[in-house]
Formats: C-alpha cells, structure tokens, sequence
C-alpha cells in the first residue's frame, strides 16, 4: 500500500505528543505516537521519546487520515484548474492521506498507460496518497468496456465514469458482472439525462421562482433504482456518488434492506446547502447532482445518523474562477471543498448537534475503507503512519488565499469554522502542516 | 426657513397682474396671434390670470398653455433628485405666435433658458417674452423679462416665495430667510 | 396624477439604481414611471422628438442574445433624450458568451458607461452584473426569468386603452400559451399582483408546471380560464417545443389553446387582447381577433419607447 520511494531505515523519526488519540475502535485517551518508516513505531504515554522530530499536540485529536473516495484532480488536460501536485496538497490540507481521482479528464483516464502514469508521478509528490480511478466505458461516451484488469494492474483501485451517466443498462450490467469478478467497485453517476435536460438547479419552486431549468429528483432516483437493480442482479458492488435526494435515499434503504451489494455517499455541499443558495445567482453553487430543496437536506442528514450511508467523498470539482463567473447556463458543474470539508461537516453537523464525532470519524474512515474493502484505519503499532491532527477549539475564517488548490475561492469564504486539521502525515512524513498565522 | 417680510399683499398682487396684461397688450399691439405658456407650477395660474385680465379689457381671449421644463433643466441636482415630471400642455400651434412665457419668480434665468428650449423644440413662434411676477437679481445667465410685476433685491440665503390664488390660499409675495 | 419625490440622505454621492425585476419597486414608483411615460409619450408627438434631459449620459446596450427590436426600442429611447449610446451586439468580440462575465464587464467598463440595457439567454446575469460595476442595470430579458420593461409596457398599455380606466386593483389578466419558457408571463405575473390585480395562467400541462407562480390561479382550459378577463395575452408558441417532445402537435395546440372570437365572448366587455409579439397568426392567436377591435398589439408596440424613456430617466437623474 505504500509506493514511496525507499527510506534507509531509522530515518524520519517522527513523534507526535500529547494528543487525544481517537480511531475507528474507540477512544485510547491522550498519549503519543512515534512513527517511523511509514508505519506507527509505538503509540501510548511516552512512546514519542526519542524522536528526531517532536510535534505537540497540545491535547487535540490525533486520527486516522481520512479517505476520500471521490475528488477531480483535472490530471490529464485540465491543469489549469488543479493538478496532481496541487490537488494532493489541498487534499493534504483538509485532513485527507488518500484520494481515488476521477477519471473525467482530457483525455479520459481509460488506458492503463494513463494511470500508471498517474501512479508514476504522484509517487514523487508529497501530499495525500493518490489512489487512481479509471474509466468505464472508452471517453466516457458509454459505449464500450474499457480493459478492467489492465487498469487494475496500473494501479486503477475503482471503475467509475462519475461526471456522466452511463445510459444503456446493458453496458452497466455488463460493467458490473465484470468488475464483481476482478473484485472492483464500480462508482456511479446516478442521473437520468433525458430527464435532468439543461437543468442547472434542482426543479423546484425556487427554480421557478428564479426562472432556471430545473433538474428533478426524479432524474436522480430513478438512475440510483436502476444501478441498485443491477447491482443485486449482478452481485457487483456498486457505489452509489453524492446522493442528494430523499427518494434516492429511500430506494437506497429499500435495496439495503434486499442484501443488495451497494453502498453510497453523501458530499459536504449536499449535507449544508440547499437550492436557495442559488437565489443569488452565483455559479458557484452550480453543482451536478444539484443542491436540493430543506427537506432532502433534512432527510440526508437522518440517514446520516440512522448509518444509511456508508461514506463522505467530497466531489472536490475545482474550475478556474473565470468558469465560475460566466453565466449560469454556461458555467460548468462543480464547487471546490476539500480543504474545508472536514471543518465546514464539524462546524454544522457536530456542532449543531446533528451528528456525534465518532459517526462524523466513521464516514471518512472506516466506512470508505469498507466500501473499498482496504483494511480499516487503526491506531496502532504496525499500522500505516497516515494521521491527521485536528484542532477542534479554535474557531477560524475560510481564507481562500490561503487555500493549497488552485481553486482559490469556496461558497464558505469568510466563514468561521472549527475542526482545522494542523498537521497530516502520509506515509511517516508531513504532508501538511498549519501554517502559524496572526489572529 | 422663516418668514422676513410680506413684499406684495393680494391687492398689490392684483395691481401688478393688470399692470403686466396691459403692457403685455400695448407692446404686442392687441390681442391678436398672442398666446400666454405658463411656466410649471405657479406660472401655469399667472399665464391664465394675465389672460383672464386680456380678455376682460380686449374681448378677445389669448390661447394659454401649461410647459414643465423638467426635462430641459440643466442643473438637475440641485432640485430633488428625482425630479417629477408633469405634462405639458400647448393646445396650438406655436409657430409663428406671438408668446408671452410667464413665471412667478425670476432668479438665475436657468428655468427661462430651459422654456426658450422647450417651445422652441415645439416650434417657430414669431416672438418669445417674458413675464414674470418678481425679479429677484442674481442672474447666471443673459436672460431679461420683459414684464416685472416688481424688482426686489434679494441675498443668495432668502428665498421668495409667491402664493397664487387657485393653488394657494389667496395672493401674496414673501421673503423668506433660510436657516444656516 | 400620482408623483413620487425620492429624497436621498446625501446628495452628494452616487446611487444606483438598477431595474432586474420588481423587488425592490414600489407601487407609487411604478405609478411615477406611467406618469412620466405620459409625458415622453407627448415628447414623441413633438415636431422636435427630443429633449436634453439625459444629456451627458452615456447609455450602452449589452445583447448577448439577439434582439433588435428591443434593442433599437432601447436606443431610441436613450437617444430621444439626448444620451449617448454605445451598443455591443452579440456574436461581437466583446460579448462572447463562455467569457468571464466579470471579465467582459470590465472591459466594457472602460467605457463609463451610465447604464446598461442587458439581455441574456441565461437568468440571473443583470444580477451578475449588478454587483460588479456602479452603472445602472436595466434587464431586457434574462433567460426565461424576467422581462421588466414588457411587463410595463404591458401594464401602461392597459392603462391608457382600458375604456375607463380606473386602477389595476381587482382587474384580471390572463396569460395563455408556453407559461413555462415565458419571461414576460413571470413579469407580467409579478407586476400586475404588485398593482393589485389578479392573474390567471392558461397552457398546455407540460407548459403549466404546478409550482410556478404560487398562488396564481392556474388553468388548462382556456374557455375557462378566459372567463371575466380585462386582459387575455397570447405567448408565441416556439416550434420546437413539439419537436423536443413537450408537446404533442401544433393542430392540438391550436384547438385547444387558440385565442379565437368565440372563445373571447366570456372575457369582461372592452376586454383587451395582448400579445408581446412577434405574433404566430393563426397559431396562438386566430388574425380575426389579432386585427379585431380587442387587440392592443400594436399599442403595446407604441408604448415600448415612451416606457423605457420613463426608465431611463428615472434611473439616471439624480445620478450626478
């Protein structure tokens, strides 16, 4: 797992103390750890002695780093609005040690060349891990089969041709046989074209109101029938991207409750906007599956608690700013959040009251690591140094200039938030560290 | 703002009104082609005034019209910010007429080059006067009446303000002070 | 004759005032602007069809999408009152449409401008706009949301042609076609409540949906939803509406939804009939009651330059 460059042994000693040290299994109280060579050396009060280099904690959470299960990283031939160094970096800064990049490029990633290329060049950067996506059907155009296991063998870790919907249920039958004997997921863009049309907002009375197509839950819950429907026929594991809507979710339960092999997601955006946030006629808040309506928020976050959904990816879809103030017909799909996912999810949902700490941990932790089948994030002696430090008391701005993507704006600009992560290890080493700021 | 002093009572109003309607009737040599364009708002009842007065003593009634120069005004801003805008209302043709423009007060000259503008923009009358009630100095512009009803010197911190009958209650010239 | 003084607290300073829709619009202010087009109305009769009072003023006419009856409508009444006009048509350099809005407005900008006149396929972009630049935006058109000034002309045509005319309060309009797609249906609906009247929505289902216009009554059978109106207005039916699969055919259109002398008889007496033009004869509106005593069509038309004069200046004096 990890495809570093080798390290001559003893080397980047590594110590974190005093912190609060909470994972997947439980709370371990407050204590350190001690990494070396890509892996927790030792964990408990006083492990941290000895140490080439001391960071501490000062009583804040040290956890596991998240997964994120779902991010456009624009490499290849989309640069100009992130790349692998940039978007890694970002991903770094959120809290985040591995990232599945889409495959939605320019080209699209459906030739194993292209991830391992991939692969090839992440490997020499320092943020996030990158844990390629690749294609399911050639240029996406939902037509043919691209070569699962040469992908596979690249690198690619899931099959996903998330950005467009595949149409013909033929092909995804057919996809999803495929992958369930390669053992791979197939992540899908569930929406039914025909019936989001030009929608840019979802259909309903504020898109009325305001005067834009609109895009109907409808379109959604019945593209995520047709996947779960598949799924359980086929047996393939099937997982279900940014899930905005009631309806969805209630098929979804409905083919959990079947046995069927699916999972889903939820993205931060759909957990804490709704539709009226584009009364203002700001593209930024143009997103593919749409915003919703308060009660779809409202229903989300309740399958939340109830353990319905098995993830949080963040669908970082960074655009240049420059896209994102044409007009709203033209401006494209997308939002970029992955360095305030963490803090925007424990600021509104923890904070509020809405959901506890551990569930907020599960979704970025063991509940991606379960979808993908890896092994679930410990603490514990042995296990891979990919840690986040996270400061749950200081309340601070988003400030985009700050931000380590080059999508140097966010729909939560200027927002105080709490939960900053401080300081992200991936593989032993810093990735990430909070810069000291005044104020 | 505070009231100085009464210049002109109703009587004296009167006077000055039958003064101005024979003069207006001896230098235009009758009544015939002559037309009275009162300028918006208090000039609209001296106009109809003056033409009462020409029709009791000539028998013959001069046309009157009603101008609001809103829209040629030059210096906007210093009126309300959004100026209303109320109709005009020339019911003839005023080319080659002989028109009197008549206004209550005569101060910068601003609102009698803004008329000119506007009647002229309507047409080519044959000659263009003026008449006004009071002259108060303090001209920007060369623009002379050619009937006062009376001069009165005045500061740039006084105002003169001109009651009319049909719009205000009975006739009256006062001086008002503005407070600093 | 309604007048409406705006006192402002420092006179000194620039104000903006833009018209993206009627939100921020008072029912006296809207009076105001009837009252004032009367006046530019009379303006328009003059041997010399023109007046200074915008002299100075520079007006620029932004038409992403294309429109030139609008558009010339809009400079007529600019210069009429003797401003400037600078116009940037679409398919020109400056206003390519997958542009940075920010960016093309500042480049335009450069100008110094006063105003800008705007029409765009996509809603929300007189918005957009608005927050970027001190000119006045008035919006000619955003995408299917809105369409102000129609709506005005509309309401001031009603006005003057209505036979004794006695306020907008409980006088019902009825608007008849593709609702759906239809900027100056939304505008009429917002304007005409705002004035205290009521609105009746006529069309086809798929062009009806249920959550537009809350509150206004909503209707598929045009013989009913004619009944007691002061105003029928016809929406031009798009072609390809039935190509895209909305609709079934045209035939069914029309025998369903045509404006025809037959289906006016259960409207008010003096009943006006209405069209934002250009007309489909004997589409959704039968030529018997498009050249009939009813239709106002071509006042509305008439009424287009008197009304945006009466915008323009009131959006512009009082700027300096």
């Amino acid at each position: 797992m990890s495809g570093r460059t080798m390290r001559a042994p003893g080397a980047q000693r590594l110590a974190i103390v005093g912190a609060r040290l909470v994972d997947g299994a439980g709370d371990h109280g407050v204590g350190d750890v001690l990494l070396e060579d890509g892996v927790i050396r030792a964990m408990g009060v006083g492990a941290g002695a000895g140490a080439a280099t001391v960071v501490d904690a000062g009583g804040a959470l040290l956890t596991p780093a998240f997964l994120d299960l779902h991010a456009h990283l624009r490499e290849p031939g989309q640069e100009v609005k992130e790349d692998l160094a940039s978007g890694l970096a970002a991903a770094a800064a959120g809290g985040f040690g591995t990232v599945v990049s889409m495959a939605n490029t320019t080209p699209t990633v459906d030739e194993p060349g292209l991830v391992a290329e991939l692969v090839g060049k992440a490997a020499r950067l320092s943020g996030a891990r990158l844990r390629p996506g690749a294609a399911l059907s050639h240029g996406l155009r939902g037509e043919t089969l691209t070569d699962f296991a040469a992908l596979q063998a690249a690198g690619a870790v899931m099959i996903t041709d998330d950005g467009i919907p595949v149409t013909n249920s033929r092909l995804m039958r057919s996809a999803c046989e495929y992958a369930a004997e390669l053992g791979l997921v197939i992540q899908t863009h569930s929406e039914d074209p025909s019936l989001r049309g030009d929608g840019v907002m979802h259909e309903g009375a504020v898109s009325q109101e305001l005067g834009l197509p609109g895009n109907p839950d409808a379109a959604e819950a019945i593209m995520v029938f047709r996947d779960c429907e598949v799924a359980r026929l086929t047996g393939a594991r099937v997982h279900i991207a940014h899930v905005t809507c009631k309806r969805s979710m209630q098929v979804i339960e409905h083919f959990k409750a079947l046995g069927a092999p699916i999972t889903c997601e939820v993205t931060p955006h759909h957990l804490t906007l709704t539709d009226a946030a584009l009364r203002g006629f700001d593209p930024l808040f143009k997103v593919a599956p749409p915003l919703r309506a308060e009660a779809d928020v409202a229903y989300l976050r309740e399958a939340l608690r109830r353990g319905v959904v098995d993830s949080i990816g963040t669908d970082h879809a960074p655009h240049t700013r420059a896209e994102k103030e044409r007009d709203l017909m033209s401006a494209p799909f997308g939002l970029p959040n992955i360095e305030v996912a963490f803090p925007l999810l424990y600021t509104r949902l923890v904070g509020a009251g809405e959901l506890e700490l551990p569930d907020l941990l599960r979704l970025l932790q063991d509940g991606p690591a379960d979808v993908m089948g890896w092994p679930r994030p410990r603490l514990e002696v042995g296990a891979p140094a990919d840690l986040v430090l996270l400061d749950l008391e200081t309340e601070r701005a988003v400030d985009p200039r700050r931000f380590r993507s080059k999508a140097r704006f966010s729909p939560w600009a200027d927002e105080r938030l709490r939960g900053w992560p401080t300081l992200t290890v991936v593989d032993g080493a810093v990735a990430y560290r909070m810069e000291a700021e005044a104020g | 703002m505070k009231l100085k002093a009464q210049l002109m009572n109703d009587e004296e109003v009167g006077r000055a009104l039958r003064r101005i309607a024979h003069e207006i009737v001896e230098r235009n040599k009758g009544a015939e082609n002559l037309a009275l364009v009162g300028i918006h708002t208090r000039g609209v009842p001296i106009a109809e005034r003056l033409a009462g007065l020409i029709a009791s003593f000539e028998g013959i009634s001069p046309e009157v019209g009603k101008l609001d120069i809103t829209l040629y005004r030059d210096d906007l801003t210093e009126i309300a910010l959004q100026p209303v805008v109320k109709k005009t209302e020339v019911p003839f043709d005023v080319h080659g007429k002989r028109i009197v423009l008549c206004d209550d007060v005569l101060f910068t000259g601003r609102t009698a080059r803004a008329a000119l503008d506007a009647l002229i923009d309507m047409g080519r009358p044959a000659v263009i006067q003026y008449a006004v009630l009071v002259d108060r100095g303090h001209r920007e512009l060369p623009i002379r009446a050619d009937y006062v009803g009376k001069n009165v010197p005045t500061s740039q911190h006084e105002v003169v303000k001109v009651k009319i009958a049909t719009i205000d209650d009975g006739d009256a010239v006062e001086l008002h002070e503005l407070e600093v | 004759m309604a007048t409406v003084q705006i006192d402002l607290p420092d006179k000194t300073r620039t104000r903006k005032r833009n018209l993206l829709d009627f939100a921020d619009w008072s029912v006296d202010e809207v009076g105001a602007l009837f009252d004032t087009a009367d006046v530019m109305a009379q303006v328009l009769t003059r041997t010399i069809k023109k007046v200074p009072a915008l002299q100075g003023f520079t007006v620029g006419t932004l038409f992403f999408e294309d429109s030139t009856r609008t558009r010339l409508s809009f400079e007529r009444a600019a210069r009429a009152q003797s401003a400037d006009v600078i116009s940037f048509a679409a398919g020109g350099s400056s206003l390519s449409k997958g542009e940075s809005l920010k960016d093309t407005l500042r480049t335009i900008d450069q100008m110094q401008a006063d105003l800008y006149v705007v029409r765009h396929p996509a809603a929300g972009v007189p918005h957009q706009l608005a927050q970027w630049t001190d000119a006045s935006i008035v919006n000619a058109g955003d995408g299917r949301r809105a369409h102000p000034t129609q709506a005005l002309l509309d309401a001031y045509t009603f006005r003057t042609r209505f036979q004794g005319f006695d306020g907008f309060e409980g006088k019902r309009l009825v608007i008849v076609g593709d609702v759906l797609h239809s900027r100056v249906a939304r505008s009429n609906v917002e304007l005409w409540r705002m004035l205290g009247g009521e609105v009746v929505l006529c069309g086809p289902a798929p062009l009806l949906p249920p959550e537009m216009a809350p509150g206004v009554r909503h209707s598929y059978r045009l013989a009913d939803a004619v009944e007691g109106a002061h105003v029928v207005m016809a929406l031009r039916l798009q072609r390809e509406r039935m190509a895209s699969g909305l609709l079934p055919s045209l035939a069914e259109y029309v025998a369903r939804y045509q404006l025809t002398e037959a289906v006016l008889r259960t409207a008010q007496d003096g009943a006006l009939v209405m069209h934002p033009g250009p007309i489909n004869r004997d589409v959704e509106i039968a030529s018997e009651v498009a050249d009939g005593p009813r239709s106002v069509i071509e006042a509305q038309v008439a009424s287009g330059v008197p009304i945006r004069m009466a915008v323009l200046y009131t959006l512009l004096v009082g700027k300096r």
